[in-house]
């Protein structure tokens, strides 16, 4: 009797999660507009700015671990999500090419403009070229790695120490660029928000849809 | 009669000399002694670039044979510089204390012939790092122009020898098993 409610219970919830999964698939066709974000851009923003302040956590811990089991296994997580973001990169890359790009507000100074579609690419280069350093940092030092200790990576360059060196000094540079860059992106947002008070911030917000 | 009695000695002497095994040395170039752990579910493999082996063996009579084995452990390269360097602290091999393993085995058995090769089994002693343990390399034997070909695989417990020590002794991060690979050119001895 018990199990049978509980059965129930989860058959139900089962229902719930799916009607959300069905709901939440729908709309990742939802493309951008002229004012506003599409929620898999929107999606796609905040599962890659999650993955890369998890990733500064990762790399940062992995360097200074002491040379124990924990450290290669903080390397493995830091690897593998760095293979994770260059691909999510990439469709996002793709998804903006073939999609509108909301206009930025017409009372917007040239200069703002200017450094906005500076720093937005400088991001997206960052994005790319801070895992494809790490794939040289991983490839030159010859160390084994799997992608979340399953996918094998192939080599792109071979094992080179000096090579490894020098990756390592690039990537952690780009590292610094990277940090000073979001803070800049993240700055930015908050002052279209609370001093221009603009949709700049909100239209990449997740907005919940109204129930029809 | 001491003629007789040193005519018995030569006799003896030449059917010792007869009966006795071949002596073979190894030929450096197109030897291989490889060996493969695992890092993060993931093969390393590595090879030890320095070593000798030593045998006294008669194909037809395996039971009279000796196989003497040394490894210049230091010689170690797994192809990385972080891994090479960490292989050689206390944990690892240890190079600073435990520069040379060896294996010596006196019990060879002949196990099977085929056409191409006859396979065998060596069960020694194998000292690494300062430990001993029996193991047991299954081997086949081809015969060369020249000399002969000894190949084999067998697979040893990293832990019995205390190689990853402390935390390292955990199996998750780095794996039990090693397996050893060899590929010995054989020459006979003069």
């Amino acid at each position: 009797m018990r199990l049978n409610l509980l059965s129930v219970k989860s058959a139900r919830r089962d229902y719930r999660l799916s009607a959300v999964l069905v709901r939440a698939a729908c709309r990742l066709k939802e493309p951008n507009s002229d004012s506003s974000w599409g929620a898999p851009a929107k999606f796609l923003h905040w599962l890659v700015a999650i993955l890369i302040f998890i990733q500064f956590a990762l790399g940062w811990l992995a360097v200074g671990w002491r040379l124990l089991p924990m450290k290669l296994n903080l390397f493995v997580w830091h690897k593998s999500t760095g293979m994770l973001i260059l691909l999510l990169v990439l469709v996002r890359l793709l998804w903006r090419l073939v999609n509108l790009t909301p206009v930025i507000p017409l009372d917007t100074p040239a200069w703002e403009r200017g450094a906005a579609r500076l720093s937005h690419g400088l991001l997206y280069i960052l994005m790319i070229a801070m895992p494809l350093a790490g794939w040289i940092v991983q490839s030159a030092s010859g160390v084994p790695f799997r992608i979340f200790w399953r996918i094998p990576l192939p080599a792109i360059v071979s094992p080179d120490r000096d090579m490894a060196e020098l990756a390592a000094v690039v990537h952690f540079s780009l590292g610094l660029v990277f940090a000073a860059l979001l803070v800049l992106h993240v700055g930015a947002a908050l002052r279209h928000h609370f001093v221009k008070r603009n949709t700049i911030l909100t239209r990449m917000l997740p907005t919940r849809r109204s129930p029809k | 009669m001491k003629k007789l009695i040193s005519l018995g000695l030569l006799l003896v002497w030449t059917a010792l000399q007869h009966a006795r095994a071949t002596d073979w040395k190894m030929d450096p170039t197109g030897s291989r002694l490889e060996f493969a752990a695992t890092f993060e579910k993931t093969p390393a493999p590595g090879v030890f670039k320095e070593f000798d082996v030593r045998l006294r063996f008669d194909p037809q009579k395996a039971s009279d044979s000796r196989l003497d084995v040394g490894i210049r452990v230091s010689s170690a390269d797994m192809g990385s510089a972080d891994i090479n360097k960490a292989i050689a602290g206390i944990d690892w091999f240890d190079f600073s204390q435990h520069r040379q393993s060896e294996f010596h085995a006196t019990d060879i058995r002949h196990l099977q012939t085929t056409p191409q090769f006859s396979r065998y089994i060596a069960r020694g002693t194998l000292e690494l790092k300062g430990v001993q343990q029996t193991v047991e390399v299954p081997f086949s034997w081809s015969a060369t122009g020249d000399g002969a070909n000894m190949d084999g695989e067998f697979t040893v417990k990293r832990g019995a020898f205390g190689i990853g020590t402390g935390e390292w002794a955990a199996t998750d991060v780095i794996g039990p098993d090693v397996t050893v690979k060899f590929h010995v050119r054989l020459r006979k001895a003069p």
